[in-house]
């Protein structure tokens, strides 16, 4: 392994995290106009988004939420594993697996959902291009991370007590995907749920 | 074990917000829902994202990307706030 | 002779440059890079002066003119001012500069090269392709709606090359942090490093936003849904607010490095510490933070409220503090030093005095009243000018002048430099300083004809172009020759302090034979007093 120009693994390791936080950043940041967006078209067109939200899969949505919080409990097991040198591949596979399944419910709403689009108008048109925007770019992130995990789980026996410092950096990317989701959920599915 | 009891957390936080959202509050189902989004990320970031036990430099790094997306929404929010629309003579009052 | 390995002796064939891990190299492939995307946004200018020489729109028409200005904003600002002194001299010399052996993840900064390159062939086909009329600010909603010009191309490019940009910051603040040399605390850190430290928090914060907001235009574009159209709720000021939010920053991606570069040659040639390092530190600082909260001051007349208007005038005003603290500081360098006007030295001095005239100009601009009056004008342009060229460009120059002898391991001819130095600094005042004056009388930007009356100034601006173009290609043709025939240079040929300077010229692959340990601060060229 290349440890040129560290000193030390311990260095490494530490230059990894710190990138992949700094990197995180950047991540957030270039999520911030499409939040900004919304932020925007909500308060000038409450009305249109509420009614644009309302025929969103709630149920569909809230599973989705509570899969992806689910694969950052195993994400973080996997994690812990590696720094214990004990086995993360069952982790990493059920990760990657809640992962797909987030994926294909959301293909699946997504096919449901395009024909609500055609009968939009108006501001109504604005909420579903911020919903296909960010969830779609969401689900790109998505997507990435789980197969970083599948490149995890294939090369799994490299890591252990010594080395583990890109099972901690993808875990923190991994996290950092489900933390955008936790915005996006209740900015898409619970609007007045009360009146729909 | 830290994590289990923090997923635990995530979850009740999830009903919760979907929850609240079948009771009419107002501004403040908005206001509960980001706040209980903003207390599940926290969650995340401490305890799976390892937050707690990391140095200052790495809760500096994640703190200066929340900064700068509040300037972003704040120094913004000085024109949108104060905007005042005033129509032309001969323009349609609802305009 | 014996011939020792260095960087450049380390393999010959266009395959070790091209998969090269060594930042020196990788600096060099930036260079030459840059360098050509710097010709191609000129031949562009070199249009712009052609045409403005006459009052008639007789040499290209309107539309042509409007994709020349687009090009060259374009090419200028994201393919050489944003990379210039952090992709070539900051990925040289930052490792050097600390005492480490590459930065912190050489492979990633070979792929931030191919991701400029890559960004820069669309952006060329995007030109091929027929252009882009929108200006490099791409407001809403003729870019997202009107014109019919490349537009998604063009944003592919530029979004492209951001990820370079992100890349690079990246890597800087990841070496700055973990892999300063033994010693070598925060504060004996040389200005340079503290200048592109800064700068890259800015490219890490700044360039997703842009990223975001031009994926927006051109999903706009493309569906003919978004964001930015009232009809559907949204608001062009949107664009605006994110645009400038990444390209008011931007301009100190561009002058920060300079400012770097300028605080390691004045003590160098003056004999003297800088004057108040730890001041002009913060003041660095100061400019990167500062410098996010004053976008809204390109908004001062679209519609933005007056309130929000003043508040942006206020911060404006604001940010000039610490950028005079700068000045104040290397004017200060410079008493009861012993000077010597080297070429870089020239160019440093000039840059001073360039800086502080476009900085000045900034403040007229940022009071709500006057800029009333003078946005849009030539007054802005020449305003942006002073500090992009007479600032950034001025100071890129004197750091490859300055760090030659490192990098390739050859003087460049002295007399030459300084006669270049002084065609510039003359080309260049002659270029911009009557556009203040046109500004001032009226003339409108982005316009390919005006009245009569503002002929003069207009042809003295195109003279002074033509002056400018020879401060350019004299140091292509002589740093070209220096490369071949050249004196030889040795490690330290300015007797500068730094760690640069310890180590061969040019430095070998792995930059130091031995760890260097450092001692004692920065700038210790005063005798013990």
């Amino acid at each position: 392994m290349p440890t040129i120009p560290f000193d030390s693994r311990l260095e490494r390791r530490e230059a990894a995290l710190l990138a992949m936080w700094a990197f995180l950043v950047t991540e957030a940041l270039f999520f911030g106009p499409l939040f900004f967006g919304y932020v925007h078209g909500r308060i000038a067109n409450p009305a249109a988004f509420v009614s644009a939200s309302h025929p969103m899969h709630v149920v569909l949505g809230t599973l989705n939420t509570a899969l992806l919080m689910t694969s950052s409990l195993t994400m973080a097991l996997a994690v812990r594993g590696a720094q214990q040198g004990k086995a993360i591949r069952l982790w990493l596979a059920l990760t990657a697996l809640l992962g797909l399944a987030f994926l294909g419910i959301k293909a699946s709403e997504y096919w449901m959902e395009s024909s609500e689009v055609a009968k939009a108008s108006g501001a109504e048109l604005t909420f579903y291009f911020l919903y296909f925007a960010m969830t779609g770019l969401h689900a790109l992130h998505l997507t990435i991370g789980i197969g970083v995990v599948a490149w995890l789980w294939r090369h799994a026996a490299r890591f252990g007590r010594e080395y583990h410092a890109p099972v901690e950096v993808s875990g923190l990317y991994w996290h950092f995907v489900d933390v955008v989701w936790v915005f996006l959920y209740p900015m898409f599915y619970l609007l007045e749920r009360y009146n729909a | 074990m830290t994590y289990v009891l923090t997923w635990l957390a995530l979850m009740i936080l999830l009903a919760l917000t979907c929850a609240s959202s079948y009771f009419p509050m107002g501004p403040w189902n908005t206001i509960a829902n980001m706040g209980i989004s903003c207390a599940k990320a926290l969650l995340i970031a401490i305890f799976f994202m390892h937050l707690k036990n990391a140095g200052a430099l790495l809760r500096i790094a994640a703190f200066t990307g929340l900064v700068f997306l509040a300037i972003l929404f704040g120094l913004s929010w000085t024109d949108y706030a104060t905007r005042q629309i005033s129509p032309a003579p001969w323009q349609d009052p609802a305009a | 002779m014996v011939t020792v390995t260095n960087y450049l002796s380390d393999g010959f064939t266009l395959r070790s440059w091209l998969t090269t891990h060594d930042h020196k190299r990788i600096a060099v492939l930036y260079m030459v890079a840059i360098t050509a995307f710097f010709f191609l946004g000129g031949a562009a200018a070199t249009m712009i002066r052609l045409e403005l020489a006459t009052p008639q729109g007789d040499l290209v028409s309107a539309d042509t003119y409007n994709k020349l200005f687009t090009v060259h904003g374009v090419v200028m600002v994201w393919f050489f001012l944003i990379p210039s002194i952090p992709a070539v001299l900051g990925n040289f010399l930052v490792p050097l500069m600390i005492g480490a052996k590459d930065m912190a993840f050489p492979r990633l900064n070979l792929a931030s090269w191919y991701v400029y390159v890559l960004g820069g062939l669309f952006t060329v086909a995007a030109l091929v392709a027929g252009g882009v009329d929108t200006g490099w600010t791409f407001y809403t909603p003729y870019s997202t709606r009107f014109t019919d010009s490349n537009v998604i191309l063009v944003i592919l490019g530029v979004f492209i090359v951001g990820f370079s940009s992100i890349l690079t910051g990246l890597n800087i603040i990841v070496t700055v942090h973990k892999l300063r040399a033994p010693g070598l605390g925060w504060f004996r850190l040389p200005l340079f490093i503290w200048a592109n430290y800064a700068t890259s928090l800015i490219l890490l914060l700044a360039t997703p936003v842009l990223a975001m907001t031009l994926v927006l235009v051109a999903l706009e574009r493309f569906t003919g849904i978004g964001i930015f159209d009232p009809a559907l709720g949204g608001d062009p000021l949107l664009f605006q607010h994110l645009f400038w939010f990444y390209s008011h920053p931007a301009v100190y991606i561009m002058i920060l490095p300079a400012m770097g570069v300028a605080s390691e040659i004045i003590p160098c040639f003056a004999r003297r510490t800088v004057f108040g390092y730890r001041f002009m530190a913060y003041a660095i600082l100061g400019i990167a933070t500062l410098g996010f909260l004053v976008w809204g001051h390109h908004m001062f007349v679209s519609g933005q409220s007056m309130y929000a208007g003043m508040v942006f005038s206020m911060l404006s005003f604001l940010v000039a503090i610490p950028s005079a603290i700068k000045v104040f500081n290397w004017t200060a360098t410079l008493y009861k030093g012993s000077i010597f006007f080297s070429a870089p030295m020239l160019y440093a001095l000039g840059f001073v005095g360039l800086f502080t005239i476009g900085g000045l100009t900034g403040l007229f601009l940022a009071s709500l009243a006057l800029d009333v009056h003078l946005t849009d004008t030539y007054f802005v342009v020449a305003h942006f000018h002073y500090i992009m060229v007479g600032g950034s460009v001025m100071m890129y120059l004197g750091a490859l002048h300055f760090w030659w002898p490192k990098i390739s391991g050859r003087m460049y001819p002295e007399m030459l430099g300084r006669i270049a130095a002084l065609t510039l600094f003359l080309g260049f005042n002659l270029t911009f300083f009557p556009q203040y004056l046109l500004g001032w009388l009226g003339m409108p930007r982005r316009y390919h004809e005006y009245p009569p009356e503002f002929q003069l100034l207009n042809l003295f601006s195109s003279a002074g172009a033509a002056v400018l173009a020879v401060g350019y290609l004299l140091p292509l043709g002589y740093l070209g020759w220096s490369l071949f025939f050249g004196k030889r240079a040795p490690a330290n040929p300015w007797g500068a302090t730094g760690l640069e300077w310890q180590t061969p010229s040019p430095p070998p692959k792995h930059n130091f034979e031995e760890q260097p340990v450092v001692t004692r601060g920065p700038y210790a060229y005063d005798p013990v007093r």
